[in-house]
């Protein structure tokens, strides 16, 4: 009983975990077809595609876009580059630096993103002022110091993905080819790289990733070139709008995609595995070796493919819905509903001001307020406001003359009147 | 020419290993330690028009950091409260957004860590997705949900926990959820790294010989996973302490986050060195504060990034 209640307590706790996790993005998503102007979720209006034409249709976003994929290519080049070199010369440098050495490219990962920002910019400024540039030189523009600024920390997590696979290398395959007659850098292009290909990989998608998503660093530095985050930061700082939500799951949509088709991968080259360890030698000479289905066994790739289905399903249904008349709908019934609340609020009022009259007689209303036929009951009318402070404040005050708020605790007259 | 020099470059080839060495330099000292030394010195320099600059009037000069503490000449005030409150504030909330992220992220690196089977793949995929999308859209998404008409307050009022909407924005609920939302990728995997390799005959042996679960935790995982815990806890407290888009997005309109008087300084008031300062400041405290609760911890910077 004790194991399954534990059991259970788990359960719950990864429901509660991947709820936080994945609720706002669910919630994100759900905004981006709601129709109201400020995105939310409930109440729902009218299932609506306008947001996604607004996305498309706005410059700003599109122009983002456009400077995040130039500055994100300049940043894997670099940081690969620069990430490969720095594994490398962990490997081999002398053993006293090397603690200093690992602990300086490292630190960048720690270092605040503003702090790499603003450090940039500084001195790349003062490099600009000393060379004699003008202040629209190459070495001020934007897209140089953004690539420079990201290319700083994240040139170090491109080692530190580098660093594991080199870890596993053998140097002999290099001394190998080189005692064969290769050139050093033979042996490096035809030996290490080929060695090093997958984690290049990696290491270029998470550089091209961090770098697309990169805030702290690039509002520092991005200049006449605000990338997306750079836009998406300001439209969601002065207002927003469901378009940023549908942008939003587009990129989560887009995401999914490229899990799933990892993952399919992955799956793919286990079965095919499986079945050629299974198979007789007579199968694998002959080619005879029935590899399974795409689809087989692989839970993956099926959802890929439900998934691409219901995008399609969803684009062809956007091209031909409209939803004017549900949006029209909701107008009419708001407008209804508007005119229920007035309505009543109105009868209320005059409820309210029939029972005053009953209660007080004519004479001794205050002047003025009887004159009021408005629908509000003469709230508005400046007299009404007047007249009713004033009172109580003309019975509480009139010993010491003053009219002021403070009940005359100012007044100097009346602290020495207590002291004698 | 030295001898390690020689001994690289004969080991390398001379081409491929001045490439190299060439990266390298350019990546540490080019990148990494002369901008800090630059922004440092900047740091220590008056505001100056640019034509100015390198004239008579550019000495080194304490203002900066001054101002940090005293505020404003002439101000009134004997300690520039506002931007130390700021200050204090940050760590303070930095360092609870940590805690609260050990708590949250650790149960479940032990469950991932230690846990066979398909659906744990499911899960570390569901775990990666929310980061990958942007960092602005993941605060956008939360501030969906803790507007004044958000989903939040919609459900709050409709089952009539609040009569009127509570404003989660201006009392920092939501810059707390999503400092701690924003990086709790970066407490799970070095956590989880390690417990992965933990051999769970140990935990098995420690169960046998009659010990309770918080025992097995307090007495054999967490001192085995010391070294991503505190590997996790620094890279959270640097990155909360030194977030820019959270505080911007939900972040209340009367509180603000240090790094924000800093992007002020840089963007609005255009007072480049005094801006350097603070972010010399902050830089300079939060390794302190690391390195200290390092050393408290008797944990290597070498563990850091495993």
């Amino acid at each position: 009983m004790n194991l399954s209640f534990l059991r259970l307590s788990v359960w719950i706790y990864l429901a509660i975990f991947f709820a936080y996790l994945l609720g706002p993005l669910v919630i994100m998503a759900v905004t981006a077809f709601n129709s109201p102007s400020f995105p939310s979720a409930t109440p729902w209006e009218c299932l609506t595609f306008e947001w996604f034409s607004a996305l498309f249709q706005d410059t700003r976003i599109l122009n983002g876009i456009k400077n995040s994929i130039i500055i994100g290519a300049g940043t894997v080049v670099l940081s690969v580059l620069m990430g490969l070199a720095g594994a490398l010369m962990l490997t081999q440098i002398w053993p006293k630096l090397r603690a200093t050495y690992y602990t300086v490219i490292i630190a960048p990962i720690l270092i605040p993103g503003v702090v790499l920002g603003i450090s940039t910019l500084v001195f790349w400024d003062r490099i600009n002022r000393m060379v004699g540039l003008g202040p629209d030189s190459v070495l001020s523009s934007g897209l140089f110091l953004t690539i420079l600024g990201q290319s700083t920390f994240i040139a170090s997590y491109c080692m530190l993905v580098l660093v594991a696979r080199l870890q596993r290398y053998d140097t002999a395959l290099t001394e190998a080819a080189l005692d064969l007659g290769a050139t050093h850098a033979q042996a490096f292009r035809k030996v290490l790289l080929p060695f090093m290909r997958p984690a290049i990989a990696s290491a270029a998608v998470l550089a091209f990733l961090a770098s697309f998503e990169n805030y702290n660093t690039t509002t520092f530095t991005f200049g006449e070139y605000p990338t997306l985050t750079i836009e998406l930061a300001q439209k969601v700082r002065y207002g927003i709008s469901p378009a940023i939500s549908a942008l939003a799951f587009i990129i989560v949509i887009l995401t999914v995609f490229a899990a799933l088709t990892n993952e399919a991968a992955i799956r793919r080259r286990e079965l095919v595995a499986a079945a050629r360890r299974e198979a007789t030698v007579a199968e694998l000479s002959g080619g005879g070796v029935k590899l399974p289905g795409f689809l087989s066994g692989n839970a993956a790739a099926g959802l890929l493919v439900a998934l691409a289905i219901a995008t399609i399903v969803v684009v062809g249904t956007a091209t031909v819905y409209s939803p004017d008349q549900c949006i029209t709908d909701i107008r009419e019934q708001k407008r209804i509903e508007a005119d229920l609340r007035a309505e009543e609020l109105r009868r209320k009022r005059d409820e309210e001001r029939k029972l005053k009259a009953a209660e007080e007689p004519a004479p001794a209303a205050p002047t003025g307020t009887g004159t009021s036929s408005g629908s509000f009951g003469g709230v508005f009318d400046p007299n009404a406001l007047q007249n009713a402070p004033a009172a109580p404040e003309a019975e509480a005050n009139p010993p010491a003359g003053n009219n002021s708020g403070f009940g005359g605790v100012f007044d100097p007259n009346a602290l020495k009147g207590t002291d004698n | 020419m030295p001898r390690f020099l020689k001994d690289f470059l004969t080991r390398n080839g001379t081409g491929p290993g001045l490439v190299m060495l060439g990266l390298v330099l350019f990546w540490t000292v080019g990148l990494i330690i002369l901008p800090q030394l630059s922004m440092l010195d900047f740091s220590f320099r008056p505001n100056l028009p640019p034509p100015e600059i390198g004239g008579p009037k550019d000495v080194y000069t304490l203002e900066n950091y001054k101002y940090l503490v005293y505020g404003p000449e002439g101000g009134g005030q004997a300690y520039n409260a506002v931007d130390l409150m700021v200050f204090f504030r940050t760590l303070v909330a930095a360092v609870c957004v940590t805690v609260f992220n050990l708590i949250l992220c650790y149960p479940i690196a032990y469950y991932l860590g230690q846990t066979k089977g398909n659906h744990i793949r499911v899960l570390a995929l569901m775990l990666i997705i929310p980061y990958w999308i942007n960092e602005i859209l993941r605060a956008f998404a939360l501030r969906i949900i803790f507007g004044e008409t958000g989903v939040l307050n919609t459900i709050l009022t409709g089952i009539g926990l609040f009569d009127t909407p509570f404003d989660f924005i201006r009392n920092d609920y939501a810059l707390y959820a999503g400092l701690g939302y924003a990086y709790i990728l970066l407490m799970i995997f070095p956590i989880y790294n390690v417990i992965e390799s933990l051999d769970h005959n140990q935990i098995e042996a420690a169960r046998d010989l009659g010990a309770p679960w918080w025992r097995i935790h307090w007495r054999v995982v967490i001192p085995y996973a010391k070294p991503g815990i505190s590997s996790g806890c620094t890279m959270v407290f640097m990155l909360s302490a030194g977030a820019l888009a959270a505080p911007q997005i939900l972040g209340g309109p009367s509180s603000l986050w240090f790094t924000q008087l800093i992007y002020q300084q840089f963007n609005d008031s255009s007072d480049w060195p005094q801006g350097a300062a603070y972010a010399v400041v902050l830089l300079v405290t939060c390794i302190l504060l690391v390195l200290a609760i390092m050393r408290l911890f008797k944990v290597n910077m070498g563990d850091i990034g495993k």
